[in-house]
């Protein structure tokens, strides 16, 4: 039969060429008109000129150039969507995800609960009501992912885009002059010293690029050119949003719409940082649900479906004075919720005295490394 | 912005005139599977569309941290002075001159005080901790209090006691105060969109300042309104933003604030007290700075005046940690009172 035929010749040609056509990034009216004229495969179209091609579909010349060029490239090229990948072993992706760092976040506690930090190459999404810190975390990391390779850092730099307007420079100032303290008192060998060195408070601040967004056509038009932003500064590693969902509240008329323009966000993001890796980092605010019975529950904003967007999800609370860091989602950590504190240095452990479990007094020295415990080993 | 002003292949042009997408704008707000589907173009050529339009629609390249200051026009550092060296070393500096700054308390605890010298510092030059320009000042509850603002200016020379004389005398105060009362939400949406953009477009203004946001919005709705009152809330908390980073002043706003009943309510961080800012936490999403103003028992005097010890509290802002100073109301203004060992 002819369909066996066709597919034993399919069979011998390369892997790509056995994809259907219809997963090739093509628009639709072409794929119509190609699935018309009989076309299954990308090896249909293997051996055609584009004015063949032209007359069989009743394609334009033009689209028939194109269709062949996508069918040639295997269907990767500039676009967004398809492409194809090389398959990887589990074992490969284990080693190649052992290569990429986390990001230390200076409170020990919850590094030891993300399993090291903000990781690389995922999406960390911060919730919280407005106060608890979201902000400072973020800034702490900005500052963090610089942290210079031999004290175990990223050494990074990192593209902040803020929505709120809370990014203020008094504060960055703050941050970074403590981590520069903080590496100061560690230099230990000849090559610390010399990266503590340049490590500096100018330095840190002009490794941080501020981009400011009003609304969301901003947002998305940021987004659309952070992959040429990202191959220009091949140094930065780590993307953080401050936050998400302050542009998109506005959106409050067509939730459809905001739903959709929210998946394409979460795919570039994604995209990002896993080809690029780098770690992103975006905030989200808190929203109420509504219980029936008259009950009500704080819950992250932007809905259901965007809780698939991030791969790790952490929840920022209040209990009381104390404030807590809660491990909502992780696929490699269980989850965990540990207490942290602001302190004028930034986002540190909380003093072991106010914490109830623990019953092993802290030293001064101790608290000076508190944060280290990662960047040192 | 609109689409013929980027630079395109023609047969890209021709689908978006076919699909009537004109402004950048509509091709950067529409998900990329939508448009795609509209104008039937391939995906790269939709890509490559996307990253053309969004480079003409982006009005700054990213900017390093390092080079922001003053005149960079994103984050300029300024600071309007609270017109006390205690407090302002609370506010490090005062109050930023982006975003919105709420100024939550009970009645009585000296919110509206406050905010009348706001519109006095404001008018120092900025060696004085001041802006130079005048404020626009919306009443929405209450009658706006020129006989205690006559009072204030009357005195300032107490007040401000490090701003030499001839800098006092050639200010005139009362020339730069604009007061609006609103009633309602749409006359207040209306001066917030109309009259406060005109003023502050002038450079007339450069202080905003809302007293109060409750007000309208508690009184017109009932309970069950919530969806409505939310949208309210959004857009006049949304055009409260955008005059405050359009024209990089600061917006102050004055709230009330509500019982907590339950302990389990506890959720926006400890309070100082049983009272939480009203509005709730579609409102607080909104707030950069949040500051609360409590009245105290007791009596301080100084100079011959007494007043009712009161407390400036910093409940959150990215800048500032959490923390107060007392403070008391004077003939001549809010001062803070120095911390007794």
């Amino acid at each position: 039969m002819l369909g066996d035929l066709s597919w034993l010749h399919v069979g011998i040609l390369a892997v790509s060429m056995q994809r259907p056509l219809s997963s090739l990034p093509l628009s639709s009216s072409v794929t119509v008109k190609l699935h018309g004229a009989g076309f299954q495969f990308a090896a249909d179209l293997l051996h055609l000129s584009p004015p063949q091609l032209g007359q069989e579909a009743g394609l334009t010349q033009q689209e028939a150039l194109q269709v062949l060029q996508i069918v040639e490239r295997g269907g990767g090229g500039g676009g967004g969507g398809g492409g194809v990948c090389s398959s990887l072993t589990a074992l490969e992706l284990l080693q190649k995800e052992e290569d990429l760092r986390s990001i230390v976040t200076f409170c020990s506690q919850l590094d030891a609960a993300l399993g090291g930090g903000i990781p690389i190459g995922k999406t960390t999404e911060i919730c919280g009501v407005p106060g608890v810190g979201k902000t400072q975390l973020c800034l702490q990391l900005s500052v963090d992912v610089q942290v210079p390779q031999c004290f175990g850092g990223v050494e990074g730099q990192v593209v902040f885009i803020d929505t709120e307007g809370t990014f203020v420079l008094q504060r960055v100032v703050d941050i970074a002059a403590a981590a520069v303290r903080h590496c100061s008192l560690l230099a230990e060998d000849e090559e610390q010293r010399a990266a503590v060195a340049t490590f500096t408070v100018e330095t840190i601040l002009s490794n941080i690029l501020l981009i400011r967004c009003h609304d969301y056509v901003e947002l998305l038009a940021e987004l659309h050119l952070l992959p040429r932003l990202l191959s220009d500064r091949p140094r930065v590693r780590l993307l953080v949003i401050d936050s998400v969902a302050a542009p998109f509240r506005l959106l409050f008329d067509n939730l459809s719409q905001r739903t959709r323009l929210l998946g394409g966000i979460s795919q570039q993001l994604a995209a990002a940082a896993t080809g690029r890796r780098i770690a992103v980092a975006i905030t989200n605010q808190m929203t109420t649900r509504l219980l029936p019975g008259g009950s009500s529950q704080l819950v992250p904003a932007l809905g259901e479906l965007w809780g698939h967007a991030p791969t790790v999800r952490l929840l920022l609370q209040w209990e009381g004075p104390r404030r807590l860091a809660t491990l909502l989602k992780s696929p490699a950590h269980p989850e965990a919720t540990v207490q942290y504190q602001i302190t004028a240095d930034g986002f540190r452990d909380a003093d072991e005295s106010e914490q109830p479990h623990s019953k092993r007094p802290r030293t001064d020295t101790d608290q000076s490394e508190a944060g280290a415990g990662e960047a040192g080993s | 912005m609109n689409c013929d002003e980027l630079d395109l292949d023609p047969p890209v042009r021709a689908a978006l005139r076919r699909a009537g997408l004109k402004g950048v704008r509509d091709v950067l707000g529409v998900p990329a599977v939508d448009l795609q589907r509209q104008t039937g173009l391939f995906p790269q050529d939709v890509q490559r569309l996307l990253s053309t339009a969004a480079a003409a629609w982006r009005t700054r390249a990213p900017v390093p941290a390092l080079q922001l200051g003053p005149g960079c026009g994103l984050e300029s550092g300024l600071r309007l002075s609270v017109g006390c060296p205690l407090l302002d070393e609370l506010l490090r500096g005062g109050l930023p001159a982006g975003g919105v700054t709420e100024l939550c308390g009970q009645s009585g605890a000296g919110k509206t005080q406050l905010a009348l010298q706001l519109c006095l510092t404001v008018q120092y030059p900025e060696t004085h901790g001041g802006l130079q320009s005048g404020v626009l000042y919306v009443c929405t509850e209450d009658r706006f209090p020129i006989r205690r603002l006559q009072q204030l200016i009357s005195e300032q020379s107490r007040l401000r006691p490090d701003v030499p004389p001839e800098v006092l005398s050639c200010l005139r105060f009362s020339d730069h105060v604009y007061i609006e009362h609103t009633a309602d939400l749409d006359s207040l949406q209306l001066c917030l969109s109309r009259r406060a953009r005109v003023l502050l477009a002038r450079g007339l203004v450069r202080l905003l300042v809302l007293d109060s946001v409750a007000a309208p919005l508690r009184c017109e709705f009932q309970a069950d309104d919530w969806l409505t009152r939310n949208k309210q809330l959004l857009s006049v908390s949304c055009s409260l933003q955008a005059l405050s980073r359009e024209f990089r002043v600061p917006v102050v706003c004055i709230n009330q604030v509500t019982d907590v009943f339950s302990q389990s309510d506890e959720t926006l961080g400890p309070s100082p007290s049983s009272l939480s800012p009203a509005l709730g936490l579609a409102w607080a999403n909104q707030v950069t700075v949040r500051l609360m103003m409590r009245r105290l028992s007791g009596t301080v005097s100084a100079g011959g005046q007494s007043s009712a010890p009161r407390r400036l509290e910093v409940l959150f802002a990215p800048h500032l940690a959490r923390g107060g100073r007392g403070c008391a109301v004077w003939r001549e203004g809010v001062r803070g009172v120095a911390e007794e060992e």
